[in-house]
């Protein structure tokens, strides 16, 4: 039998939040001013998530000359118009006093001249608003973030996964933990935020942490929860491609913001035929599927990718504006500031998630999110330094959502529930296959088929995969493996999720592409709408017939 | 692929009694990081395997772990054939894990307050350089001064030193930092050796932090008393006996051919507590051929202000130090002493070359000494292996000087950062953990190239403690003693025969 925890197994608070990246850390500062609040991470606080190796900035309209209907016109186009409106105008409304926000708790980013915050171009976007530290600007707000969350009386968990919900009725009332020696316990709440971010790590080359695997998506989903458009997989277009184990680590797009160049093998600036207009800074999407398309005919370099290249920058500008960039390669053999770096796309961040009202409240009662693990924010391709912005404001919203929610009083019998999830860590101590054999399978597979261009066929075969592999039970070969265990779970849910959104999607918008399928219709007035999946059916969204 | 072999430290509390070594081979690709190589024993030899990570790209600090002694991010440290993992000098939960949460919960942040503008450009700049911090504890773990002293530690300084500079915090916390521990820091700067961030916590951090304890009138009674007779005297040693100024000529010709032409600043303790020490390396330029000029109004380098934060003088002294070896057009300034030569290079602005006399006879190349077969150990000052960088040149010297030099692990022997005088305890802490090492070697003589050290190192090794240029001198005499020659090299000639 696994060890439930003796004793005080079961804790009780006003809002747990789970996830300790920008918007967790964000919501867990705004709930602690109503009530007692506890920060749940799988990793020590502030140290897992994306956030901290977030790179390039954070959007937010500061200047008198930008405006926030700019910012929001861009986000709409950028995201193909697949955004929830309102929730991208929050977005661009409010991200500037999160910003300021983070100035008051301390913050350095970078001043252009006295007391004005720097600001520099990103793709897709009319104005150089992108406010930055560096290219270690998530970083920065993350050492703010834990810096505030020292100051308050916040209970952190740290190393102690959420594995479920813990569900009272129909109302999330908390969450069922497994810290690192394998033992459970219950976090009771009267509200709950999830913030457990991304999920690209089901892909074989992705630029997130350990920690994105999707977590909040799975506990979502298993306890009844709407999702929308899971297929939307951002791929960055610049990611490492050399050493092997490297391959997918982030190039950030500062690197092109700060007048980085692309060029093939044979040497041309490819970017002229794909977009002439925006060059290097069009969105995401677009400069993702411009590299692709070089490789796959041919054009790419040694190692599988295309040239990046600042050699023309002063080697005094690269060390000042990009100097992880600098770092990094270096510890790998390369001197940016005397060479072109290799690059091709890498799975990056997943715009689909928890559907979520402006206020952050899910289809579940009890349950709120923010972050990477919800969807409609940023459409059907994100812009780069909107996510940082999304942390900060949903976060914020997520907290004094949770925070102000009123007291409940529990009628679930929590230790039935553990024992529950105790006989199913059970059953993965008895299992079949070790926990890195079935993602090495399923990471491929997502990779080939569920990435960058896509056809129902490979869309079909990615998921008979995804059937096969949720058929073998994941082993523990020790009780701290058990984490490792339900992970594996959540990512095979959440590879499904996409893959069943990207067979429900027949056309091709944003980062989304089916290959199979000619369209006679741009994104702006494609006849759909958000794909929307639950445990209650699947569905897309046609405009036309819901308007 | 490729298979490698290396070790792991493994420990799991509940079942060994103490650490263990285990080797593994396992199958790594091209270009492996340490952590690859950590993946791939837990899915080739052992589940079990614990560790830390999460960003895989430097910037979390949670996979800090120790390869061949020395702390590096496992996810950025190439992984290579017979590499020895260890987990940081921290108490070890598991395997690789220590802990940390005890370190980080109570550093302090910025005070919350409402939004009044952003930086101004010299407040960003002042911050930044110690911003980049990812709180991976390899400096933690590697403080000598925490170690044995009541000391919050290099992390915690670094971050009081992040508020001071803020403009948005106006809290004053030097009486704090100087209860933390502020004055056991002996500057020995190995914190910024294995900071993966290149944060200069010591300059950059704790002398800045003993400014502000400065001004606040929290200077150390003993600390106070060297500034004192520095600012009386030009020098922080009191005159007990007769000094090299006193005793040599400005200039000192080489016996035979001039090979080069140098300044000698001689620092206030070869002036003016060990003068036969810098006599003896004077006699040792001249068998090899180098003129010497020494400038007699030169005074204190400022040392033992800037380490201990009593700066507002220093100006002074530098114009002077500066101004004597400029007036008399030297392009090279030579100095014996690690402190001085570090201070020179890191905190002076010179229009003239500074090189450590282990430096400059490895440029120059010197008559090959005869060699004994005494077994020495080698300690490394800080001040020049962390303040200067110079590791290899007393090692290629010593190899000269016996057939049985013996490594030993470089740490800080206690003397510096104004600890000896100030906090004797610490330093003698410190002193007796290095007579331990000194032990290990089983050495015989302990060398070392720093005033400081071998007079600290004295107090507590069991074994004879030798400056390195005197060894040089004595194996020389030796030379002559055999050969029945003397060119009359050791005849410097005195002041008064100018």
């Amino acid at each position: 039998m696994v060890n439930i925890m003796p004793g005080d197994h079961v804790t009780d608070c006003h809002v747990l939040v789970i996830g300790s990246g920008g918007a967790g850390c964000r919501a867990a500062l705004e709930a602690s001013r109503y009530g007692e609040t506890v920060l749940l991470s799988r990793t020590l606080t502030g140290k897992g998530g994306c956030t901290i190796m977030a790179e390039g900035g954070y959007n937010a309209v500061l200047n008198e000359e930008d405006s926030t209907t700019l910012h929001f016109e861009d986000t709409m186009r950028g995201g193909g118009y697949l955004n929830d409106p309102a929730l991208a105008k929050v977005l661009v409304t409010e991200s500037p006093d999160r910003f300021r926000d983070l100035t008051a708790w301390g913050s350095v980013f970078d001043v252009e001249h006295d007391c004005v915050p720097a600001q520099r171009p990103f793709g897709g976007q009319r104005f150089c608003r992108t406010c930055y530290a560096g290219d270690r600007s998530g970083h920065e707000m993350i050492q703010t973030l834990t810096e505030q969350i020292r100051n308050t009386d916040i209970r952190q968990v740290q190393e102690t996964s959420a594995i479920d919900f813990l569900m009272d009725g129909k109302r999330v009332a908390g969450a069922i933990t497994l810290d690192r020696d394998g033992h459970l316990g219950a976090i009771t709440a009267d509200a709950t935020v999830v913030a457990t971010g991304g999920a690209t790590r089901c892909y074989d080359i992705s630029t997130n942490c350990a920690a994105g695997t999707g977590d909040g998506f799975a506990l979502g989903y298993r306890a009844g929860a709407t999702l929308i458009d899971m297929e939307m997989v951002q791929f960055h277009p610049t990611g490492a491609v050399y050493p092997p184990d490297s391959r997918g680590r982030l190039i950030t797009e500062a690197v092109r913001g700060e007048g980085g160049v692309l060029k093939n093998s044979l040497g041309e600036r490819f970017m002229e035929r794909y977009d002439p207009e925006r060059m290097e800074l069009s969105t995401r999407d677009v400069v993702a599927r411009s590299i692709a398309t070089e490789i796959l005919e041919g054009r790419g370099t040694e190692h599988g990718g295309v040239y990046l290249d600042v050699t023309h920058l002063s080697a005094e500008e690269i060390e000042r504006r990009l100097p992880i960039m600098l770092d990094q390669f270096l510890h790998f053999g390369v001197d940016i500031r005397i060479q072109p770096m290799e690059v091709a796309p890498t799975a990056h961040h997943l715009m689909g998630g928890l559907k979520i009202t402006p206020d952050t409240a899910t289809t579940l009662p009890g349950l709120f999110a923010c972050g990477e693990v919800t969807g409609g924010v940023h459409g059907a391709n994100r812009l780069g330094g909107n996510a940082l912005a999304d942390t900060q404001v949903f976060g914020k919203r997520a907290g004094e959502a949770a925070g102000k929610s009123p007291k409940i009083s529990l009628s679930v019998d929590v230790d039935a529930v553990l024992a529950i999830e105790a006989a199913r860590c059970d059953a993965y101590c008895n299992g079949t296959t070790p926990p890195h054999e079935i993602l090495r399978d399923l990471t491929r597979v997502m990779w080939d088929h569920a990435g960058i261009f896509r056809t129902k066929t490979g869309l079909q075969e990615a998921e008979a995969t995804v059937s096969r592999l949720q058929m073998l039970i994941p082993k523990a070969a020790n009780r701290r493996m058990l984490n490792e265990c339900c992970t594996v779970t959540n990512m095979l849910t959440v590879a499904r999720l996409i893959i069943q959104g990207a067979l429900l999607r027949e056309e091709s918008r944003g980062a989304h592409v089916r290959t199979d399928i000619t369209q006679s219709w741009t994104a702006e007035n494609s006849p759909f709408g958000h794909t929307v999946q639950s445990l209650f059916g699947t569905t897309i969204e046609d405009r036309r017939r819901d308007a | 692929m490729k298979p490698i072999t290396f070790t792991i430290e493994r420990f799991d509390p509940e079942t060994d009694a103490a650490p263990h070594v285990e080797t593994y081979t396992v199958d790594v690709n091209e270009g492996a990081r340490v952590l690859h190589a950590l993946h791939a024993v837990r899915e080739q030899c052992d589940p079990s395997l614990t560790y830390r990570y999460c960003c895989m790209t430097g910037q979390c600090g949670s996979c800090s772990v120790r390869v061949d002694g020395e702390p590096v991010l496992a996810c950025m440290h190439e992984a290579y054939d017979g590499m020895r993992v260890a987990p940081l000098n921290l108490p070890v939960e598991r395997d690789l894990a220590v802990e940390m949460k005890s370190y980080l919960k109570d550093l302090a942040g910025i005070t919350p307050s409402a939004f009044t503008g952003y930086l101004t450009s010299e407040a960003n700049e002042e911050i930044r350089p110690i911003r980049d911090c990812i709180e991976c504890l390899a400096c933690v773990s590697e403080c000598p001064a925490l170690a044995v002293a009541d000391f919050t530690g290099p992390l915690s300084m670094r971050q009081e030193m992040r508020i001071a500079l803020d403009p948005r915090d106006e809290r004053n916390r030097a009486a704090l930092t100087v209860k933390d521990g502020l004055f056991t820091c002996t500057t020995c700067q190995r914190c910024l050796e294995v900071c993966p961030k290149h944060i200069a916590i010591p300059g950059k951090a704790i002398e800045k932090l003993r400014e502000i304890a400065h001004r606040e009138g929290l200077t150390l009674p003993k600390h106070q008393t060297v500034a004192d007779m520095v600012r009386a005297t030009g020098r922080s040693v009191d005159r007990i006996m007769p000094t090299v100024l006193e005793q040599v000529p400005e200039v000192i010709e080489p016996v035979g051919e001039v090979r080069g032409e140098v300044g000698f600043f001689v620092g206030c303790m070869y002036n003016g507590r060990l003068p036969d020490t810098a006599l003896k390396m004077l006699a040792v330029l001249r068998r090899n051929g180098i003129r010497v000029i020494i400038p007699p109004e030169q005074v204190c380098c400022g040392s033992p202000l800037i380490r201990t934060g009593q700066t507002e003088f220093v100006r002074e002294l530098k114009r002077i130090n500066i101004g004597c070896f400029v007036d008399r057009g030297i392009d090279t300034v030579i100095t014996t002493c690690a402190g001085c030569g570090s201070t020179l290079k890191n905190d002076y602005d010179t229009p003239f070359r500074v090189l450590d006399i282990n430096e400059l006879l490895e440029e120059y190349g010197i008559e090959t000494p005869v060699s004994s077969s005494v077994p020495m150990t080698y300690h490394d000052p800080c001040h020049l292996r962390r303040g200067q960088h110079v590791t290899e040149e007393p090692r290629t010297l010593l190899r000269k000087l016996t057939d049985d030099f013996r490594e030993m692990p470089a740490r800080c022997c206690g003397a510096g950062g104004g600890v000896r005088s100030g906090q004797p305890d610490v330093a003698a802490d410190l002193g007796r953990e290095r007579r331990d090492a000194i032990a290990k070697t089983g050495a015989e003589m302990v060398v070392t190239s720093c005033p400081f050290c071998e007079f600290h190192i004295s107090e507590h090794a069991d074994v004879p403690v030798v400056n390195i240029i005197t060894l040089l001198f004595e194996a020389y005499e030796k030379m002559d003693e055999a050969s029945g020659e003397d060119s009359g090299w050791k005849d410097i000639p005195c002041r008064d025969s100018e």
